[in-house]
């Protein structure tokens, strides 16, 4: 039990002493996630609003596989991503395995799905009203997908946070993909598995509050925005 | 005005991408890439090595550490320029597949057979055979680490070694499919035996500051020797390896100031690895 | 005579293989108000929203100003605006929202809170009090007259009002009529307007449509009269009311159908009239009068039963009589004016 105390007293310590190892493992964390946050809403946001918002044949099951998809477990998407970028893989020549692209690119595999997925959700829960309404004040084509965005936001902006949540706490991919190296790839995820298995449970908890810190100052950001709006 | 602030926002995240994408792809310096095993990692040897190889050589190092058996796959998808492990029978076979050159045998330490201190099996400064012998026969807790590991074939050699079959799905064997201190920390829950390098007990020891339940019970035994060797990647079969790289690396590790310097370090006061071995 | 606004032919409106809406041939003039009338579900929205152009026709083309013209098309933006049933505010500011559209347009930017202002005056709201309202901040009448004034702000030359006072206070159903006979007046706009208010429809309307099945049926001077039917004992088709009378009708082209009787084919008269050849009396009582100035035209409900019949007299021929509500009255009708849908 002691060492959640400790684990408290020494992520504050961590943090105000400025240790190089832990910025480090943070700086890589906020990096990958922002790549892979950005690449998944670029992808899904769009994707997601055709499937919430037209009807094609086998939209159902389109949207079946995409909710399944949300719950891809991260060591296979860790394994897939590795399968495609060791040098022996179809990708192998850009070199991108053990790097923070790599990585980025496997959390946004997990990612979009979730972006589709409740981006669909939120523009369908808007009122077919909406479509109408918009049409008749003369908005084209484009503007009619930019409102509904907009229209949607606080429903967009829960898949963020979701997507968000996944890719800042998985730990399969960043481990496979990016190989936890020091220094380099190695983002707080992969050093608390590292510093659990190292035995130190006191550096793994303080970790996992940095990440639960870091986590807590984006939701509380965008609450704010929010609220602001 | 929202609108605006979502906008800058946006700008805000693409310029931070542009700049450490930039960041990212720039300073193309020499870089060695070694997939080694979670031992010389945990044990902070490593990191202890890294700067004396950066400035004599001038080449930039970075690892994974992982078991033994995924840095022997990492080498055989030519993801990892250079290897250092521990687990020789596979190691002569990946180099007799063509995969490596150069098996350069660098230092070596050795397992213990560590268990509670109430030693249940009665296994205190027997031999390995006996020790097995009697935990197996007496159904005694037994935790591996069955994940192909070095230590995990190190053990399973064990077993072969003692004439018993390697256990499996006996109810007193637990394969953990764990790193070591881990593993270790298994067994302590369960008040079970489990092999261990002498490393990463010492390093064990050293968090549990110096009051571990589990002691070191069998020790010094031949089979135990646990030996370390750099492979470097076949550069026939992985085109794009830095072989010239994980030459120098290997001769580096052979260099007697280098072998000094693993001598050298200690962890709680001892010594953790030891050089000139056959 | 000019290109009508409106012409439509041959438009059919499929859901799910079943005709929601079903026109041969319309055709509406600039400047002219049309009502359009009928139960729930008879086609009244998707026939609006085909001529809003927010829903294309599955058959058929609907020429705007003489040209074809569908959804997003150039010749259609800004100029043809629908004020749907249950309209939607966008979730910004009232301001916003009725700036919506002059934003799209892209006119002269300075001018948007003149306009504003002026659209939110006419649908009465102060554009002190309710500017920066959040939309979320509005009873269900002023959120109906923000839409509106989003409407009006444009100046449209069509505008299309589907059920616009329904479920609004009786002050804002009063302002949004209003409304719409102002842009009527001032502009020329085009109105066409979907109601169940009947009195008011033919009190502005120069046509009204009387919609059933998807159908265009008449101009609003018919009665419904749902089935099932029965054939009788001796062999006429009826339907039996809850006292026991029945309706007769001529024969159904299935029982199911609804019978549809003009107006203008129903006899009303005090003493039970003498029973011809195939012609169907029956008695009731006035359940509402009411006079319509612009016709001089008193419409007069009567009730048997549960089901309505509906007919118009002139406003002298009701003096004359000196009808009154509660009063007994005969109502007779030819079974040959009975058409079928």
């Amino acid at each position: 039990m002691n060492f959640i105390l400790d684990g408290l007293f020494q992520a504050i310590q961590l943090l105000i002493r400025g240790d190089g190892e832990t910025y480090s493992a943070v700086s890589a964390t906020l990096k990958v996630s922002t790549y892979s946050m950005v690449v998944s809403l670029l992808v899904g946001i769009p994707l997601g609003f055709l499937l919430g918002h037209h009807d094609f044949l086998w939209k159902k099951h389109i949207r079946t596989i995409t909710d399944t998809l949300m719950s891809l477990p991260t060591v296979l998407v860790g394994l897939l991503v590795y399968a495609f970028l060791t040098s022996r893989g179809p990708l192998g020549e850009y070199g991108l395995l053990f790097t923070l692209e790599g990585i980025a690119i496997g959390q946004a595999i997990l990612a979009i799905p979730i972006v589709i997925a409740l981006t669909a959700t939120a523009v369908e829960s808007i009122d077919e009203k909406l479509r109408i309404t918009l049409i008749s004040l003369g908005a084209d084509k484009k503007q009619v997908f930019y409102s509904t965005i907009w229209e949607a936001r606080y429903g967009l902006l829960a898949a963020g946070m979701n997507a968000y949540g996944r890719v800042l706490t998985e730990v399969g991919i960043a481990m496979m993909v990016g190989g936890n190296i020091k220094w380099h790839t190695r983002t707080i995820t992969t050093a608390i598995a590292l510093e659990t298995n190292k035995g130190q449970f006191e550096m793994g908890v303080a970790l996992g509050l940095i990440l639960m810190a870091i986590a807590g100052i984006v939701n509380f950001s965008l609450s704010f925005l929010r609220n602001r709006s | 005005m929202k609108r605006n602030v979502f906008i800058t926002s946006l700008t805000m995240i693409a310029a931070f991408l542009i700049l450490y994408g930039s960041a990212a792809f720039s300073g193309d310096v020499k870089l060695l890439r070694m997939a080694t095993t979670t031992s010389t990692d945990d044990t902070g040897l490593l990191d202890y090595l890294k700067p004396y190889f950066v400035k004599e050589t001038g080449i930039d190092i970075q690892w994974v550490a992982t078991g033994t058996g995924k840095a022997l796959k990492l080498g055989e998808n030519c993801d990892a320029d250079v290897l250092l492990v521990h687990a020789p029978d596979s190691e002569k076979k990946f180099v007799a597949d063509g995969f490596g050159l150069n098996r350069n045998v660098v230092m070596y330490n050795d397992f213990v057979l560590i268990g509670p201190a109430s030693d249940p099996a009665g296994v205190k400064s027997k031999n390995v055979k006996e020790c097995l012998s009697a935990i197996s026969s007496k159904n005694i807790k037994f935790v591996s680490r069955g994940d192909k590991s070095g230590t995990h074939q190190a053990e399973q050699a064990l077993w072969k070694a003692s004439g018993l079959p390697v256990p499996d799905k006996e109810p007193w064997y637990v394969q953990a499919g764990q790193g070591m201190l881990t593993t270790i920390q298994i067994a302590a829950e369960q008040n079970g035996y489990t092999l261990t390098d002498r490393g990463t007990y010492i390093k064990y020891e050293d968090t549990m500051k110096g009051n571990p339940p589990l002691k070191i019970l069998v020790e010094g035994d031949d089979l135990l020797k646990n030996i370390y060797s750099v492979i470097v990647v076949n550069q026939a079969k992985c085109p794009n390896v830095k072989s010239d790289l994980a030459k120098a690396f290997s001769d580096w590790m052979s260099r007697p100031s280098t072998q000094k310097l693993i001598t050298g370090f200690k962890l709680s006061g001892k010594q953790l690895f030891f050089i000139s071995s056959k | 005579m000019h290109t009508p606004v409106y012409h439509l032919s041959g438009i059919k409106k499929f859901y799910n293989r079943h005709p929601a809406v079903d026109i041969k041939e319309l055709s509406l003039h600039a400047g002219s108000i049309t009502g359009l009338v009928g139960p729930n579900g008879s086609g009244k929205s998707t026939l609006l929203n085909l001529l809003a152009f927010v829903d294309s026709p599955s058959n058929g083309t609907i020429l705007f100003n003489g040209r074809k013209a569908e959804p997003f098309s150039e010749a259609v933006r800004f100029r043809v605006s629908l004020l749907a049933q249950e309209p939607y505010l966008l979730k910004r500011s009232v301001y916003e929202n009725i700036a919506y559209g002059l934003k799209l347009r892209r006119g002269d930017s300075s001018q948007y809170p003149k306009q504003v202002n002026e659209a939110m005056a006419l649908v009465g709201l102060s554009p002190g009090e309710f500017s920066n309202r959040p939309w979320y901040g509005l009873s269900g009448g002023e959120a109906q007259r923000v839409a509106l004034a989003a409407r009006l702000v444009l100046k449209p030359e069509v505008l299309i009002l589907d059920e616009p006072t329904a479920g609004v206070d009786a002050d804002s159903a009063r302002q949004i009529m209003a409304c719409a006979l102002t842009a009527s007046r001032e502009w020329g706009t085009t109105l066409v307007i979907a109601s169940h208010n009947w009195k008011w429809l033919h009190e502005i309307c120069g046509s009204v449509l009387q919609m059933f099945k998807g159908k265009i049926i008449g101009n609003g001077m018919e009665n419904i009269l749902f089935g099932p039917w029965n054939q009788g004992h001796d062999g006429y088709w009826e339907k039996a009311l809850e006292d026991g009378r029945r309706i007769r009708v001529s024969t159904p082209p299935s029982p199911s159908s609804a019978a549809i009787i003009p107006q203008s084919f129903i006899t009303l008269s005090s003493h039970a009239p003498t029973m011809k050849q195939d012609e169907h009396v029956l008695n009731g009582v006035i359940a509402q009068l009411s006079l319509e100035p612009a016709t001089n035209t008193v419409m007069v409900s009567i009730r048997a039963g549960s089901q309505i019949f509906t007919l118009r007299i002139p406003q002298e021929k009701a003096r004359e009589t000196a009808l009154f509500p509660g009063q007994k009255m005969y109502i007779s009708y030819p079974l040959s004016a009975v058409t079928w849908c």
